[in-house]
C-alpha cells in the first residue's frame, strides 16, 4: 500500500490550512494514526510559517508526500532566500527560566525532534528540505 | 471554537479549544486576555479538548505563563492527550510550567 500527494501554494498564511487539509486527507486514506497526523502536521505547519515569515522573496511553496508500509517522506521546498532550517535556526535554551526563556527557535526544534531523518539542499535556486517519518515510531 | 472559562472558588479555569496554529495563535492570546484579571491569583488551564498545537500557540501559553507569574498568579495546566503532551515535553515547557493530568489535580496544585 502507498499513498502521495503534492501541493503548490503561494507563501501567504491563509493558504496554509490547503497544506493541513491534504496531510489529514491522505493520512485517512493510508490510514495513519492520530499522532502521525498530528506530526507531519506540526512539521509542515512549522515549516512554511518559517518560509511565509523569513523566506524573502520566496514565490511558492511545494510540497510532497509519500507514504508506504513503512514510512512517510514528506518534502517541503521554495525558492526564497537560501536557509538550511538546520544548520540556520536559532537552538532554544530548554534550560532557561520562564522569564528568561527565549520565543524563537521552537519551531525548528520541534521539526528536528519529530522526523527520524532530515536532509537539506539547495538545488536552482530552491530551498528543498527532505524528511522520513517512521510510521513505527 | 473558542475558550470557555469559569471562576470556581477564586480559581480561573480555562478550558481551551480543539486547535490552537499559526492562524488563530493571536485570536487564543486576546481570548486569554479577555478572561485573565488581574486580580485572578489562581488560574488553571484545561486543555482536554486541545488536539493540535504548533510552536504559534506555545508562545501564548508562554505569554500567558509570564503574565501571571508578574501578577504572582498560581498557574497549572491539565488534562494534556499524548502528542500534545510530547510536544510540551520536547520544547521543554514541562520544566517551567507546572502540569497535572486531572483537572482536580491542577485546582488542587494552584488554590494551596
Amino acid at each position: 500500500m502507498s499513498a502521495s500527494a503534492s501541493l503548490k501554494i503561494a507563501p501567504t498564511l491563509d493558504q496554509l490550512e490547503r497544506i493541513a487539509a491534504i496531510v489529514e486527507d491522505l493520512g485517512e486514506q493510508d490510514d495513519w494514526p492520530p499522532d502521525l497526523i498530528f506530526k507531519v502536521n506540526l512539521v509542515l505547519d512549522e515549516l512554511s510559517v518559517n518560509i511565509v515569515n523569513y523566506g524573502g522573496e520566496a514565490s511558492e511553496i511545494e510540497v510532497s508526500l509519500d507514504a508506504d508500509a513503512d514510512e512517510v517522506r514528506v518534502e517541503i521546498s521554495d525558492d526564497g532566500r537560501p536557509f538550511d532550517p538546520l544548520t540556520d535556526a536559532m537552538e532554544p535554551d530548554l534550560d532557561a527560566s520562564l522569564e528568561d526563556r527565549a520565543i524563537g527557535g521552537l519551531g525548528i526544534h520541534l521539526v528536528r525532534e519529530m522526523m527520524d531523518e532530515l536532509h537539506y539542499s539547495r538545488e536552482d535556486g530552491k530551498n528543498r528540505l527532505a524528511m522520513v517519518k517512521r510510521k513505527g515510531g | 471554537m473558542p475558550i470557555e472559562s469559569r471562576r470556581d472558588n477564586g480559581t480561573l479555569i480555562i478550558q481551551t479549544e480543539e486547535r490552537v496554529d499559526s492562524a488563530n495563535a493571536q485570536a487564543f492570546y486576546q481570548e486569554l486576555d479577555s478572561a485573565i484579571e488581574s486580580e485572578d491569583r489562581a488560574v488553571v488551564m484545561d486543555m482536554e479538548r486541545l488536539a493540535y498545537i504548533s510552536s504559534a500557540g506555545l508562545r501564548v501559553i508562554l505569554q500567558t505563563a509570564r503574565k501571571l507569574q508578574q501578577q504572582n498568579a498560581k498557574f497549572a495546566i491539565c488534562s494534556l492527550s499524548g502528542t500534545v503532551r510530547e510536544v510540551f515535553e520536547i520544547s521543554g515547557f514541562d520544566r517551567v510550567i507546572d502540569i497535572h493530568s486531572s483537572q482536580a489535580d491542577a485546582i488542587a496544585a494552584v488554590s494551596g
